[in-house]
């Protein structure tokens, strides 16, 4: 090996700061080397939290390349994309240049090929970055394949597109140099987590014990090691496999594994005893989904589970949505049977056995009726079927009107399909229920009005 | 008709040649007055109400307000923190909420309160670009300019959907944060809220952004819509703001108690408060009746100039005097004034209008002042079954179902509600009884009473004191523990006696008292529970009529379509199509002078969901029958009836069968 890719010392900060990533990085020190000659495209693939964004940002800062680097997730539209990249251009050579002032439109990719000649003219080696390209919101069908080619117009021009699961020939060019950031390995993780231990008391254990902070750094870069090694075994292998995810569940599971530690049950390097006295915590998989409700860390014992806010709706709100449901999930041909009062009889004979109903069960294989998914019904038909189910008299007003519009609002009633569906003064609108009206919603509803929803469902 | 659905209205700009009757007349005179009067009377009112409400909402927003500034402290949290407002089916009282949030905080200087709700916009450039401009047009107004680009003071142009524009105008004014209430998520397309909420949780490190999102539903369902990515970069907290049964029961009770000019009567709250229950959570429609009750009370009944507290004899014209002698309430005054002998009395009212004035003064006030007696008396009875409530197996009523009690006249010391309240007064022990004095001292009894509740209050408390000094308890002997039933067989007959529990001297001293107290609040209950109906001219004072209320708050559009249609004589009164009954009961049938489209509604009822268009038009051209029209009027009255059907609603073109249209809308529903 001739000339070194980097000075020594930079590799070494380099490597110091992204463990494990001595591969990459060298890859990326020999493709993007600030002495040599450099490709004019670079792709940079692997799944997500493998460090792709941030090693090739702290490298562009160390060896002092002029960069400029566009997270395309921000970006909004293709044309946010192109403008934002001028503009990251621009301001980078500005920086240490004469800041001029840069107008221009950029409304297309052969607008971008153009102002980036203008900008480049006779620079030095320049490297744009675009970070997650493939999660370019409304991007262009030639965005990647036209990125790709940027520089064989523009000279001394180096593209590097960040992406997390390339497809092949995706630039629809060959020969494109690639740098894979594999996933980290359990020892990879385990050396990389151990790096910063998490305390194993949070207030200071009282002054008789002689427990001094040094010990305390002892016991805590023993234990946490290991602790995160049993985690990785028992959840993480399966279903944390990424950093991230991994380092989330660790410290989620860190503070109630060490709390008999801290209330004195065991010493710190008890840790199989641990391990067997919190098996639980080991094989309970809640932490493993995500929740908007963050869970409340309180300095008492453990998170109480509140009961979920719900709010009930208003009566006749309720028997309108057993009514929907019904002429949602009932066809229509059975409605004379069912919502007659004439035929209150029939109804009622259901239970008894009728030469059908008995043992056998028919040849015919049907999916249950409420596991299907919901059909479309009239206005009419639902407001004639809450007539019928209503155990009082309705006075039709307006109010009945206003909880259909509240519960399009919430989605639980949907205006469906057909033409002009989109019109409120469409005479004979289908609609349906939402799909978060299901069996048991009703069912619960129905039973909160103490109304037998089981006679008036088709079986 | 095909292609409009709907049509300006342009009158012509003249008036009509009659001249119009600008000055008032007759009874509707004193309508100025009135008016006033209206005013002063609910303005105090609303007032008030507008103080309960802003209460309702006041711990919410506390606990919103800690919230974000607990956010703004949080330098770098892992994720956006969001603020879920469980609002209850009906979102306008989280408006209510969101609004006056925001309007504290927009007084502050460090903080960006915006709102966005789904009609903000349809995709996520349109919602970002309204964000931004909602964000930094607050102090200096930008022009709403249609240009993509805006800008920047660093010559950089940016698109104005382009949230480094937010970024840069929060670190050039040192905001700490950009609050953003997002209106009703139900409305939203799930993946328009979850791109959004992750694109700002891309720009979190930037900005400081807290979300505030309503949920009418539950905050799993919104979980459930949102993608993972979204999931992750919040960091939620849940917060009830709907107002409880308990709150609204407040804000009824400040209305009751409050007003000393005219009380709503039974069936008007009882109309109110079910539709409350029934159809809608929000307290807002409640003063809006309450107000739609005084307007329609003071501007429709001429008699409310009475009710104006310094009026003078001379400002009122003798008309008003006319009405006010055919009030049901004054004629039964009058019977019972015969009745009593005292002709010469009735002669001097019905006669002179000065004596009808003092007298109508005279009993308006004394309505009044039992009315406003009355009702810290509904207040006390509340509180002591409240306070009862724990120990006893009584049934408890809301404030405001006593006080349709009240008001109807039905809550008598002789209710059974009142009846067992007493009773279990009689059995409580010392430490119940302390708690029910607690609540009758806070200025509830009158003077009479004041000073009897005083005493033994003292004589009770004093003996409560020595059993404890001694360590003994108290018992009541109309308590069941204390007394035993015992059967003796005497000459082959059971006999049933009552067996004491042997009391000591001091516990007959307390169950004495305690009868004293029972007593003295039945005296009480009685002297101050009275039936309104029973007063002369209460039809001013208790407002009681549910038909304006009804009709304006519960229109049947349906059904004054479909009644127009099927009998429009009802609405024409044209002698041509009266029914055939002489005196109007008989029924409507169908004639060929009613207007085309009302005959052909009533033809299309007694069809099936298809109907063939040929059959009903000869059907028609029968009904029509021989008027002096030629085949082609008949046939172009058949064809503008049947488009105006298809206009309203009622019929659609089918491709089920050829030369039919399909029946849309049913009758009576």
């Amino acid at each position: 090996m001739g000339i070194p890719l980097l000075p020594d010392e930079l590799m070494l900060m380099l490597t110091e700061q992204w463990p494990c990533r001595e591969t990459q990085i060298t890859r990326l020190a020999s493709l993007l080397s600030p002495t040599r000659n450099n490709p004019s495209i670079l792709t940079i693939y692997g799944p997500r939290a493998t460090g792709k964004s941030d090693i090739v940002r702290s490298y562009l800062k160390a060896t002092t390349l002029r960069h400029a680097i566009v997270r395309c997730r921000e970006c909004v539209t293709g044309r946010h994309l192109l403008e934002r990249t001028v503009a990251a251009v621009h301001q980078s050579l500005a920086e240490e240049e004469d800041a001029q002032e840069y107008n221009g439109r950029c409304e297309s990719i052969s607008a971008l090929v153009v102002h980036l000649q203008r900008l480049l003219e006779g620079k030095k080696k320049f490297v744009l970055v675009f970070d997650r390209v493939d999660k370019q919101r409304d991007a262009p069908p030639t965005l990647l394949p036209a990125l790709a080619r940027l520089g064989e117009f523009i000279p001394n021009l180096t593209t590097v597109l960040i992406v997390q699961h390339p497809p092949p020939r995706f630039l629809h060019q060959a020969g494109v140099p690639h740098i894979h950031f594999t996933s980290y390995t359990r020892p990879q993780s385990l050396a990389i987590l151990s790096r910063n231990p998490a305390d194993i008391f949070v207030d200071a254990p009282p002054a008789e014990l002689e427990y001094d902070d040094e010990t305390h750094q002892e016991d805590k870069t023993w234990l946490w090691p290991r602790f995160c090694a049993a985690v990785w075994d028992s959840l993480g292998q399966n279903v944390a496999r990424d950093f991230v995810s991994f380092r989330d569940v660790c410290n989620k599971l860190w503070r109630p594994f060490v709390a008999p530690i801290v209330k004195g049950d065991f010493g710190t390097r008890d840790f199989s005893r641990l391990v067997v006295n919190q098996r639980k915590l080991f094989q309970d998989e809640s932490v493993l989904l995500d929740s908007i409700i963050a869970p409340v860390t309180t300095s008492a014992d453990t998170p109480t589970s509140k009961p979920a806010i719900q709010h009930e709706l208003p009566y006749h709100a309720k028997w309108l949505l057993i009514a929907a449901y019904l002429a949602s999930f009932n066809p229509p041909r059975f409605d004379a049977l069912y919502f007659m009062k004439s035929t209150e009889r029939k109804r009622r004979k259901k239970g008894g056995g009728t030469a059908r109903s008995g043992g056998r069960p028919s040849q015919k294989r049907t999916v249950p009726r409420h596991l299907l998914a919901p059909s479309q019904f009239t206005l009419d038909r639902v407001l004639a079927i809450l007539h019928a189910i209503l155990p009082h008299d309705l006075r039709t007003t307006i109010d009945i009107y206003t909880q259909i519009a509240t519960l399009a609002g919430l989605k639980l009633l949907i205006r469906s399909g057909g033409i002009g569906s989109a019109d409120p003064l469409e005479p004979g609108s289908k609609w349906k229920v939402g799909t978060s009206v299901r069996w048991e919603y009703v069912q619960s509803l129905a039973r909160s009005l103490k109304f037998d929803i089981a006679d008036y469902v088709v079986e | 008709m095909e292609y409009e659905k709907c049509y300006v209205y342009e009158p012509e700009d003249h008036r009509p040649a009659k001249r119009r009757k600008v000055e008032p007349q007759g009874l509707h005179g004193s309508w100025n007055v009135r008016r006033e009067a209206y005013e002063t009377a609910w303005g105090t009112q609303e007032a008030q109400f507008n103080e309960k409400l802003g209460d309702l909402n006041a711990n919410a927003i506390y606990k919103l307000t800690t919230f974000l500034d607990e956010a703004t402290r949080d330098s770098n949290p892992s994720g956006i923190p969001a603020a879920i407002l469980s609002t209850g089916p009906e979102g306008s009282s989280s408006t209510g909420v969101i609004d006056q949030l925001s309007r504290e905080q927009n007084a502050q200087k460090r903080r960006v309160f915006i709102r966005i709700s789904a009609s903000t916009g349809t995709n996520l450039k349109a919602l970002l670009k309204a964000i931004i401009q909602k964000a930094t047009s607050r102090q200096d107004g930008i022009d709403d300019e249609d240009e993509e680009v805006t800008t920047q003071k660093r010559g950089v142009k940016l698109l104005n959907y382009d949230l480094q524009l937010l970024a840069d105008y929060v670190s050039e004014r040192q905001l700490e944060q950009v609050a953003i209430a997002v209106g009703d998520t139900e409305a939203f397309d799930s993946d328009l809220l979850s791109d959004l909420i992750e694109s700002l949780g891309y720009w979190h490190d930037r900005i400081h952004i807290v979300l505030l999102l309503s949920v009418a539903t539950s905050a799993s369902s919104l979980q459930q819509r949102l993608s993972r990515a979204a999931v992750t970069c919040t960091k939620g907290q849940l917060f009830d703001v709907a107002p409880s049964d308990a709150q609204i029961e407040g804000v009824v009770e400040t209305v009751i108690t409050d007003s000393s000019i005219t009380w709503p009567g039974a069936d008007l709250m009882n109309l109110v408060l079910e539709r409350q229950s029934d159809y809608i959570q929000s307290i807002d429609g409640l003063p809006l009746s309450l107000k739609y009750a005084h307007m329609s009370h003071y501007y429709a009944n001429a008699l409310t100039v009475f009710l104006i507290p310094d009026i003078k004899f001379a400002d009122i014209p003798s008309d008003h005097f006319d009405a006010l002698r055919n009030v049901d309430s004054f004629r039964q005054h009058c019977r019972h004034l015969l009745d009593n002998g005292q002709g010469s009395q009735v002669r001097d009212l019905l006669e002179s209008n000065s004596v009808l004035f003092t007298l109508a003064r005279h009993k308006i006030r004394e309505l009044q002042t039992r009315l406003d007696g009355m009702m810290p008396v509904i207040n006390l009875l509340y509180q002591i079954q409240g306070t009862l409530q724990g120990y006893s197996t009584l049934p408890t009523r809301y404030l405001s179902k006593l006080y349709k009690l009240a008001m109807s006249g039905r809550l008598t010391s002789d209710a059974s509600l009142i009846r067992s309240m007493l009773l279990a007064i009689r059995k409580s022990q010392p430490e119940i009884i302390g708690f029910v004095f607690l609540v009758c001292s806070t200025g509830f009894i009158r003077d009479p009473y004041m000073s009897r509740f005083v005493t033994v209050r003292r004589d009770i408390n004093r003996l409560i004191g020595q059993a404890a000094e001694e360590n003994q308890e108290l018992h009541s002997a109309d308590h069941v523990q204390n007394s035993t039933l015992r059967t003796t067989i005497v000459a082959q007959k059971v006999e049933l006696s009552k067996q004491k529990a042997t009391l000591s001297k001091r516990d007959e001293a307390y169950t004495k008292l305690l009868r004293q107290f029972s007593d003295l609040l039945e005296e009480y209950f009685t002297a101050s529970l009275i039936d309104p109906k029973a007063f002369p001219f209460h039809e001013l004072v208790v407002y009681d009529l549910r038909s304006p209320y009804r009709e304006t708050f519960t229109p049947r559009p349906r059904q004054a379509i479909e009644r127009a249609l099927a009998a429009p004589h009802d609405y024409l009164d044209c002698d041509c199509c009266a029914p055939d009954g002489a005196d109007g009961n008989g029924e409507a049938t169908l004639s060929a002078s009613q207007p085309a489209t009302a005959v052909l509604y009533q033809l299309y009822l007694e069809s099936g969901s298809l109907i063939n268009v040929s059959d009903l038009r000869q059907a028609f051209l029968a009904v029509l029958g021989d008027e002096g029209r030629s085949e082609d009027e008949n046939i172009a009255l058949f064809q503008r009836a049947l488009a105006e059907l298809k206009c309203l609603g009622f019929v659609k073109g089918t491709r089920k069968r050829v030369g039919h249209v399909a029946k849309v809308a049913w009758r009576g529903l």
